[in-house]
């Protein structure tokens, strides 16, 4: 699973990329510090060499602060000794940051470089301390940045972990209902097993192969997620089988597969859901019973699958079963696998009962 | 004197099962018949009048509970009431209901220990019925014991919030659309797919099922009576008793005198 999460999940940015993101606001903060100690000083002037000066001062102390950060501390909650070495980092790079930046802008702007020992005056010394302020305010700011993205993106990542877990829970979920056989199907069948085994043992053993038919099928279906048309009829006429022994003359069917099709490759179980609707809700509680009809044909490209009942017919579903769970079921895996390329309908058949024609891409080897 | 027992159950092999296996435990019964279906079962109750029903819960035209219920309903005569006994398959809902109930019940594949154990007690409630003089005043009998059985089993028509139950009636009549106000309805009876609508003055019919008209009404006011009545209480004027048991109703306003099931029958009891 871990496997799947990394590929969901973007890598971390590199250390140069969150350097470079965060640049702009060093520049932004340079120039506000220019138009500030142009209004303090009271000569508008110098504005735009204040602005040089000041933006480059501010873009050495950024990186150099940053750089040592990304490079050194580069760790969420920081300890006391962390923050010590940040204040360090911080008191080390003013005093460097504003020569560096003063002799850039000279070099630009064409004044004379100031050499080392006439750099130090009263006026500049304040100007350093005005930097390491200003520097300070910024590098916070930039933390204070970074980490509100951080928790943005481990939210996302949240998120989308979240997603993946839910998206595999469902099909897992859609696995053991695809392996569900009903209890109450089982245990009659089983009743009728016990039943036969006492008054023709030969028919007995011909539903226990039915049932084993079936019961193999239906437990293979949850492993493996697709089949061939001639599988998935062979389950359902084992089904049928069962079916048939436990109702007696009430139930009669019939399976059409063209011989073009057997090999066409379909979802696993995909019909046993409809054929056990059409004799759980049509034909099981009809007192005359009926006749189930299970068809298949390629139309243009499109595989159709129909079963056709002569059942009670929709409208007449008791809720005993909770009717339509396996036509949603089937309607959202047609859905997840196909798109828009397959659909489910139910329409009432005549003279009675229902017609579920399920249609999607024929897929033949 | 023979037992009679009557099997109601839609998968044959079951139903011939079933039959064998009693009669290996209980030489002394006789099998009557045997039912296909909760429709058939009702008839050929009423027809065979056996003494002990076994009754399958899913089966095609209508549950073993309804069969059950509509036989009470039906049943008249001397005759007593036949034992019942359900038969379910695997259904933890079902199952749990009927030792709620404690209703007699075998569960599908039958075992013969345990059908052993049923058919025991059928015996002893035979013979207590064969012999008048040990049967106490207060014994309710098999009716009474389906009865308190059938109270718990089946399901409770659901109740509608207030701001969802039905204010006037509209019934067509013709061309025109009646509108019946739900309190002047005296009683509405499932007549097929219809329920006719009884007011002193005038009927109607309308397309709606009882059962679904049933949750939109005022549960303390109308209150069902039978698998195919609902009474208006504010318009029974009196409840009247046969020798066997069997209530009816004496309404206001109209001269209809419907028959109360045994299952309602505790509604008309005295206070």
């Amino acid at each position: 699973m871990s496997s799947v999460l990394s590929s969901f999940i973007p890598a971390p940015r590199s250390r140069a990329r969150r350097l470079l993101a965060d640049l702009p606001l060093a520049v932004a903060v340079g120039a506000l510090l220019a138009v500030v100690i142009t209004v303090v000083v009271g000569r508008p002037e110098v504005f735009f060499e204040n602005l040089i000066v000041s933006v480059l001062i501010g873009v050495a102390a950024y990186v150099l602060i940053n750089g040592g950060r990304l490079l050194f501390l580069d760790y969420p909650d920081w300890g006391p000794r962390g923050w010590a070495c940040f204040l360090a980092l911080v008191f080390m790079v003013a005093p460097l940051a504003h020569p560096l930046g003063l002799h850039v802008a000279s070099l630009i702007l064409g004044f004379p470089t100031p050499t080392l020992d006439s750099y130090f005056t009263v006026r500049r010394a304040s100007m350093v301390l005005f930097t390491l302020i200003g520097t300070g305010l910024m590098t916070l700011l930039v933390m204070n940045r970074e980490h509100l993205r951080r928790t943005r993106e481990e939210h996302a990542a949240q998120r989308l972990r979240a997603e993946v877990v839910e998206r595999q829970a469902l099909q897992a979920q859609l696995r053991l209902m695809q392996a569900q056989i009903e209890p109450h199907m089982l245990f009659n069948t089983l009743a009728n097993l016990q039943g036969l085994i006492a008054i023709d043992p030969a028919r007995a053993g011909t539903m226990l192969d039915g049932l084993i038919q079936y019961l193999r099928a239906t437990l293979n279906a949850s492993r493996s997620e697709n089949t061939t048309l001639e599988h998935e009829f062979a389950a359902m006429q084992a089904y049928l089988g069962l079916m048939g022994v436990r109702m007696g003359e009430r139930l009669a069917y019939r399976l059409a597969l063209p011989p073009g099709l057997r090999s066409a490759r379909l979802p696993s179980m995909l019909l046993q859901p409809l054929v056990e609707n059409a004799i759980v809700h049509g034909l099981e509680p009809k007192i005359d019973g009926g006749e189930i009809v299970i068809d298949a044909a390629s139309e243009q490209g499109a595989l159709v699958i129909t079963v056709c009942d002569t059942g009670l017919g929709l409208g007449h579903t008791d809720g005993q079963c909770g009717g339509g769970v396996g036509v949603s079921t089937t309607r959202e895996r047609l859905a997840a696998l196909y798109g828009a390329g397959a659909s489910l309908t139910l329409t009432p058949a005549q003279p009675c009962g229902t017609l579920a024609r399920l249609t999607l891409p024929l897929d033949t080897p | 004197m023979t037992i009679r027992a009557l099997i109601a159950e839609d998968e044959p092999i079951l139903a011939a099962t079933l039959a064998m296996t009693l009669q290996g435990l209980w030489p002394g019964l006789e099998i009557v018949g045997s039912a296909p279906n909760g429709v058939a079962a009702v008839e050929q109750g009423l027809l065979l009048r056996p003494d002990i029903l076994f009754l399958d819960i899913r089966m095609p035209g209508q549950t073993g509970l309804e069969a059950a219920e509509e036989l009470a309903e039906r049943w008249d005569g001397p005759q007593p009431f036949p034992h019942i006994v359900f038969v379910t398959a695997f259904d933890d809902y079902a199952v749990q209901a009927f030792e709620h109930a404690a209703a007699d019940y075998v569960l599908k594949p039958v075992s013969a220990a345990r059908l052993g154990k049923t058919v025991e007690r059928l015996r002893a409630l035979v013979e207590a019925r064969q012999q008048p003089a040990t049967l106490q005043l207060a014994d309710p009998g098999a009716l009474g014991s389906l009865v308190s059985q059938l109270q718990a089993l089946l399901p409770a028509a659901p109740v509608a919030p207030m701001a969802q139950r039905l204010a006037t009636i509209r019934a067509a009549v013709g061309n025109t659309v009646r509108m019946i106000p739900v309190g002047d309805v005296v009683f509405f009876q499932a007549v097929d797919k219809y329920v006719n609508v009884a007011t002193p003055d005038a009927e109607a019919l309308i397309r709606v099922p009882l059962k679904d008209l049933l949750p939109q009404l005022d549960p303390l006011q109308f209150r069902q009576v039978s698998r195919s009545m609902v009474v208006n209480m504010a318009c029974v004027s009196s409840a009247g008793r046969d020798d066997f048991g069997k209530v009816t109703l004496t309404l206001r306003g109209r001269p209809d005198r419907p028959k109360v099931s045994p299952v309602y029958a505790h509604l008309f009891r005295q206070m």
